[in-house]
């Protein structure tokens, strides 16, 4: 954004600060209260105590991994379910109506759509109504309150987001592109492999950096069709706050969070970068 | 014997109301450089993506050493494409975007690598093989895009208005080195362009399209000379326009009201329709009898000629001329001047 923008008068500039201010002491302020608070004892000196405490707890390390895990899936999930469908927007002639058929679900509450999968996938639900009405099974499933309910219901929930990020790198991408590759002697599935998937991978990466983030601090899904031992980062930290009131314990695994996050989204936004900065023009 | 003889026929397209192409015919010999000139929105572009396989015709045949080219899918024809916005490869290197076709054929490591030092050289650009595409200046991309197309020797190759982006200066020497490419490999080109000079300077023989149609085919100088169409005539260069009565040994201008001797190389009509270049205009001397009175309205030094408009005293017709800068020392916008046309050079076109 550096350099290109205009540059403001000083009333701008004046006005600007307001939200500036109120910006950096609302969401930074609140932050480093978060961060800080993490690293001192009750006696109000400086310790590492709560880290040890939870890092060394097996059931924090059980939830570190199962947060890890389920977002790392759920992100996986959302791409190989997504890619198709924005290839096949991309070259639809009703574009937009499609495209309004993928965010549509937005306009319900994420509460309201968990809840859809509940009656889904309840031992009553449609799903395992089906599978018994085939003979595929004796007896119902049990498939709501486990980790794959919760993927279920994440995916569900954030592949839209998958979606429009590789939608708009292939909407950007010169339509000559594809031709070029066929010109060349290379049939559908070469072109695809050597040209249009490469180039849309900056799509694939920040689309999967949002949904791995969104995925990290997930509480309504995991909370709704989890189990009671399926608890993720984000559930445990809601658990901290509203019903054991330990704002400190809570802080501390928020902590854990945002370290966990950045460590995986990082890197996919340098190779996001790296990539661009290959591809552009 | 050489490959890459195209076969045209009534070839049709239609997007949705829009009739692009009207039953085209063309033939294009082995080896040969053909460009489609014509307006934007002419069908050239069509057909060139109807002879790549990027669109289906509703009608008419296309045919490559005479095996129908319609049923085959474009990576199945032995037909090299440069885009006109090239459609090089950003993920890929100089040499990743060369050796793309023959990699995609499976060929050996080796091999690659010995056609990609080839056509590298070829084009001038050895020492880019590990360069990026937005590492390259316009002219070097546009080397790369010819040399990926001619890396897999397809018999035809087409050009899609390639140079259009770059300046005049750069594009003058690429049609330089493009006419000797052609030379070299004995590729059939067919070069699409509305840039009517181009198509001169470059062509073996050049299509002239008109709303779907080809106007006429024929080599540059017959272009020029012996316009088939009025629309030939304005499109190719610049014309005077005029309609004539044949007189026993002249031609009478009713427009400007003046007679000239000459034109016993025009048809027999008595009504006819005449294309005259402005270089077949000449300024008449005081001494001189007959011609044509006029003013001269702007004037365009051009080095080696001089091309000015001349309004007529008689019909206010507004004249094209081109005249050797030695002849024309003194020419100056508001002088009155005589000019003679030299209808032994017009062209007759058709009447309606």
């Amino acid at each position: 954004m550096t350099g290109s923008g205009t540059r403001l008068s000083a009333v701008g500039q004046a006005i600007l600060a307001t939200p500036k201010t109120l910006l950096v002491l609302g969401f930074v302020g609140s932050l480093a209260g978060v961060v800080l608070s993490s690293f001192l004892g009750k006696d109000g000196f400086p310790t590492l105590e709560l880290y040890s405490q939870l890092l060394g707890s097996q059931v924090i390390q059980n939830v570190i991994v199962r947060t890890v895990w389920i977002a790392a899936t759920v992100t996986v999930l959302c791409t190989l379910v997504a890619y198709p469908v924005a290839l096949f927007i991309a070259r639809s002639k009703h574009r937009n109506l499609l495209l309004v058929l993928v965010i549509s679900p937005w306009l319900t509450s994420i509460v309201v759509r968990t809840f859809a999968w509940v009656v889904l996938l309840g031992n009553r639900g449609a799903v395992n109504a089906f599978l018994m009405s085939t003979g595929l099974i004796d007896s119902p499933i049990r498939i709501i309150f486990t980790p794959t309910a919760v993927v279920l219901g994440l995916v569900h929930v954030f592949a839209p987001f998958m979606v429009i990020s590789i939608l708009s790198v292939l909407l950007q991408q010169d339509r000559r592109l594809p031709e070029a590759g066929m010109s060349l002697g290379a049939g559908p599935i070469q072109t695809f492999a050597r040209v249009t998937l490469p180039l849309s991978l900056p799509g694939v990466l920040s689309g999967g950096s949002i949904i791995y983030l969104l995925c990290s601090g997930a509480i309504v899904t995991p909370l709704l069709l989890g189990g009671l031992r399926d608890r993720m980062l984000g559930t445990q930290i809601f658990q901290e706050l509203f019903e054991l009131y330990d704002y400190r314990r809570a802080a501390g695994m928020a902590v854990i969070l945002l370290v966990t996050s950045l460590a995986v989204v990082i890197p996919m936004q340098i190779i996001d970068g790296r990539i661009r900065r290959w591809t552009r023009g | 014997m050489m490959a890459g003889e195209l076969e045209i026929a009534n070839v049709s397209k239609a997007f949705g109301p829009v009739q692009a192409l009207r039953g085209a015919s063309l033939n294009v010999g082995s080896g040969e450089f053909v460009s489609f000139l014509g307006p934007s929105g002419c069908g050239k572009t069509t057909l060139l993506r109807i002879i790549a396989g990027f669109e289906t015709p509703d009608a008419g045949t296309v045919q490559l050493d005479r095996q129908s080219l319609l049923a085959l899918a474009p990576y199945r024809r032995p037909i090299g494409m440069v885009f006109q916005s090239l459609a090089l490869f950003p993920h890929l290197t100089v040499a990743g975007n060369v050796g793309f076709g023959l990699s995609v054929r499976r060929e050996n490591a080796a091999e690659i690598g010995r056609k990609l030092s080839d056509i590298l050289a070829l084009v001038g650009l050895e020492d880019y093989e590990k360069r990026r595409i937005h590492q390259l200046s316009g002219g070097q991309r546009q080397r790369v895009a010819l040399a990926r197309a001619l890396i897999t020797s397809p018999s035809v190759l087409l050009l899609d208005e390639p140079l259009s982006a770059l300046d005049l200066k750069l594009r003058r020497q690429l049609q330089g080195e493009l006419k000797r490419l052609q030379h070299r490999t004995g590729t059939t080109f067919v070069f699409v362009t509305h840039d009517q000079e181009e198509a001169m300077a470059m062509s073996d023989r050049v299509a002239v399209f008109r709303d779907g149609l080809i106007e006429q085919v024929g080599p540059p100088q017959e272009i020029y000379r012996r316009p088939a169409t009025r629309f030939v005539a304005e499109f190719v260069g610049e014309t005077n326009i005029f309609a004539a009565v044949r007189e026993s040994g002249a031609v009478y201008l009713p427009d400007i009201r003046a007679r000239f001797p000459g034109g016993r190389s025009l048809p027999d009509a008595q009504q006819l329709l005449l294309s005259v270049r402005p270089e077949n205009i000449n300024l008449l001397s005081s001494n001189d009898q007959g011609g044509v009175e006029a003013r001269v309205q702007e004037v365009d030094f051009g080095g080696m000629t001089v091309r000015f408009s001349a309004q007529t005293m008689i019909g206010e017709r507004v004249l094209r001329v081109a005249v050797a800068s030695e002849k024309a020392n003194d020419i100056a916008p508001g002088m009155p001047v005589r000019l003679g046309i030299d209808l032994d050079t017009a062209a007759a076109l058709p009447t309606s």
